[in-house]
């Protein structure tokens, strides 16, 4: 369905994105996982054809965006990062003006509005101007309004930025389900669980390159790391002494040790000895089993956080 | 496109205590200018400019002339009747004298001169003012010369039984006393050197109206648009203009539908001034609506553009209004917005000429008092040099939108 294939793009100076390459089968949910400034949302926007790459190419649904306008971009659903609303309109104002855009007219318009309405939960709350929705319903509406003109892909640009946990997991539902439906999905994302929960593969970006794709376990397998060591002590410990002594990749937030381990039962007692040597006092300690968190640790060197 | 208007339509309605602020203003501010300038009679000191015709072109009409040139106050050119006439007419200079055909033989034989003066009604304020200063010249050279010729025809009437040499010498004297009887020179200055004036426009006693009424309604609907304006950059700030630019909609759709309901907007808003200046002020209206369509469409099409332009030039809606602040008030000052550019230095009423309010000012005053008729060609220039501006500007704002479209992410 979407071919991406070694694209690059420059703010001036700055190379935001420099040669990535994937491709999403029709159907897919394709996550990309990566902190802030690691080129998600540009890799959105050249996919959404807001501005092109400066070099590759990009094909989506066998059609080279470069050659083409209209046609793509109504294939394409997308989500932005911001909430982009018309807050003194009201939500069904919103879903509207946004399904006209799409050149959705008359009956169909209003039946696939009010449906769509129902789906986020919101159609009885549809009179009321956007500005007094909370952030969960504001993002669902957000979610709506890219669906009225029923994409063929949709691209979701962190779109539980700020989110209630509750409001969290039923957008969660609402993206299983459009993928169930058969609709193809690509969601860019820095939090660790949502890419293991919704996306079939995930590509891992960092600093405008893709460092590792696939599936979570073909990820795990690629990042040879078996368990991850939480270490909770109660000063901030030093990373760099401690990597040298332990000859491991470490990370330090605040107060917490991330420790990557082949054997957590081998190196568990010599990392305790090492902590205690250097006059950390331990307060808690945590074993994990490889997660994309230690799989992003070992391929970055850094740990990913909101 | 449409899909756009209707939006921008719908959220200006929907703003209600914006639009009445943008209705009301302008409607405050027109009273208060026009309570101000209803009463104006006191023009400036600025140089005044003239138009002269010598049609009987002999030694003594053009010593007028020169005459008329060499007062300070007086900006004076030369030209034929007929051009004059019509350069007046379209208010391009506020009169003319004409010296008409005998003028000589009419001061050798003291008879009463047949010159008059010419001028545009919208102007008679700066004509009162440059009456004065002719008036002091004129009675200065054609005033002696025929004060002398007066004595002299006196003095052979009474010194007819001399000899020659005694005679001469007699009419010498007298000459050096030059002030003869004060019944001569009340006739010379009442009757024999008076000037006919009359306007070659109508005269209208509402000048201070259609000043305060169209110079106002101008620089508020800059400021108008320029906040129209401002929501494209609102827009851009809250992600939504991104959002339009990921759908099929091309930019320069996006743009059009912004321009578009900023002129029917700016276009009902002109019209409100308007209808409230006719009823309130008494301003003649609805003869002339054709006309006045016509110049609020075009002065809407370029305020629009200068709107859009701005918000296309800076960076953040904080930025827009200073830069617009400082233009529009630059712009409403040298284009006679606040103060009438008939008033000002000729070389400000020249660089008026760059801004927006001077061409859509001057238009207001061709519908409304030179009473020029919609086809009159110097009326549809304004218009043109309004939509010319239009264009210019919107154009100017399609390409630095586009260029910015990059710097969405």
């Amino acid at each position: 369905m979407i071919e991406v294939k070694n694209i690059t793009k420059s703010y001036g100076k700055t190379q935001a994105v420099r040669g990535i390459s994937f491709s999403i089968k029709d159907g897919e949910c394709f996550g990309l996982l990566g902190p802030n400034g690691a080129g998600k949302s540009t890799t959105i926007n050249m996919l959404s054809m807001l501005f092109p790459p400066n070099a590759g190419q990009i094909t989506i649904g066998g059609i080279d965006v470069a050659k083409a306008n209209g046609e793509v971009k109504s294939m394409l659903g997308i989500v932005p990062q911001e909430i982009a609303l018309y807050e003194k309109f009201t939500a069904w104002e919103n879903i509207l003006f946004w399904g006209s855009i799409y050149g959705v007219k008359g009956k169909a318009l209003n039946d696939k509005a009010e449906q769509l309405l129902k789906w986020v939960g919101l159609f009885d709350r549809r009179k009321d101007l956007v500005k007094d929705y909370s952030g969960g319903m504001k993002r669902r509406i957000n979610i709506a309004c890219a669906l009225l003109h029923s994409p063929k892909v949709l691209l979701l640009d962190e779109p539980t930025v700020g989110v209630d946990p509750q409001s969290r997991n039923l957008i969660f539902e609402l993206i299983q389900q459009l993928n169930k439906e058969g609709m193809t999905i690509i969601y860019t994302t820095h939090y660790m669980e949502e890419a293991e929960k919704l996306c079939d593969r995930i590509g891992i970006i960092d600093n405008g390159l893709i460092i590792a794709q696939g599936t979570l376990d073909e990820l795990k397998k690629q990042s040879e790391v078996n368990d991850m060591i939480i270490v909770d002590c109660t000063q901030t410990p030093d990373e760099k002494m401690l990597a040298e002594k332990l000859k491991t990749t470490v990370s330090v937030h605040e107060n917490r040790l991330s420790i990557l381990s082949e054997d957590s039962k081998k190196d568990l007692t010599r990392i305790v000895t090492t902590c205690t040597d250097a006059g950390y006092e331990i307060t808690r300690i945590d074993i994990q089993k490889a997660n994309l968190e230690s799989v992003f640790l070992k391929m970055t060197g850094k740990q990913l956080r909101d | 496109m449409f899909n756009i208007l209707k939006k921008e339509l719908r959220a200006l309605v929907k703003d209600r205590r914006a639009m009445m602020l943008g209705l009301l203003m302008p409607i405050i501010l027109i009273s208060v200018f026009s309570l101000a300038f209803g009463g104006m009679n006191k023009a400036g000191d600025k140089k005044a400019q003239l138009l002269v015709c010598d049609e009987d072109k002999t030694s003594i009409s053009q010593k007028v002339v020169a005459g008329v040139d060499s007062v300070k106050a007086i900006e004076m050119y030369t030209t034929t009747t007929d051009s004059a006439i019509r350069l007046v007419k379209t208010g391009k200079y506020p009169g003319v004298l004409i010296l008409h055909k005998g003028f000589a033989d009419s001061v050798n034989a003291l008879k009463s001169l047949p010159w008059e003066m010419k001028y545009d009604a919208a102007q008679s304020v700066q004509m009162q003012m440059m009456q004065q200063y002719l008036m002091q010249s004129l009675y200065g050279s054609v005033g002696k010369m025929m004060r002398e010729k007066m004595v002299m025809k006196n003095s052979e009437k009474q010194f007819a039984g001399m000899d020659d040499e005694s005679r001469t010498f007699a009419m010498l004297q007298a000459k050096k006393g030059i002030e003869s009887s004060s019944k001569d020179m009340d006739d010379l200055q009442g009757n024999i050197m008076k000037i006919q004036s009359s306007p070659v426009t109508i005269e209208q006693d509402n000048a201070g109206i259609v000043q305060a009424v169209s110079g106002t309604a101008v620089m508020m609907l800059l400021f108008s648009l320029t906040a129209m304006g401002g929501r494209l950059l609102e827009e851009k700030e809250n992600g939504t203009l991104k959002r339009l630019l990921y759908s099929p909609l091309k930019a320069t759709d996006i743009l059009t539908g912004k321009m578009l309901s900023s002129i029917i907007f700016a276009v009902i808003q002109l019209l409100i001034m308007f209808t409230f200046s006719s009823s309130v002020f008494g301003l003649i209206l609805w003869p002339k609506i054709a006309s006045v369509l016509l110049l609020i469409t075009a002065t809407a099409f370029a305020c629009s553009g200068f709107g859009m332009f701005l918000a296309s030039v800076v960076k953040s809606r904080d930025q827009l209004q200073s830069l617009s602040t400082l233009a529009i008030l630059s712009m409403s000052v040298i284009g006679g917005s606040m103060v009438p550019s008939f008033l000002m230095p000729t070389w400000m009423q020249t660089v008026g000429h760059i801004s927006i309010n001077y061409w859509s000012i001057q238009g207001f005053f061709d519908i409304f008092w030179r009473q020029l008729p919609i086809t009159d060609i110097e009326f549809l220039k304004k218009v043109g040099v309004l939509l010319l501006f239009g264009t210019v500007l919107s154009t100017l704002a399609f390409r630095l939108f586009r260029k910015n479209v990059t710097s969405m992410a």
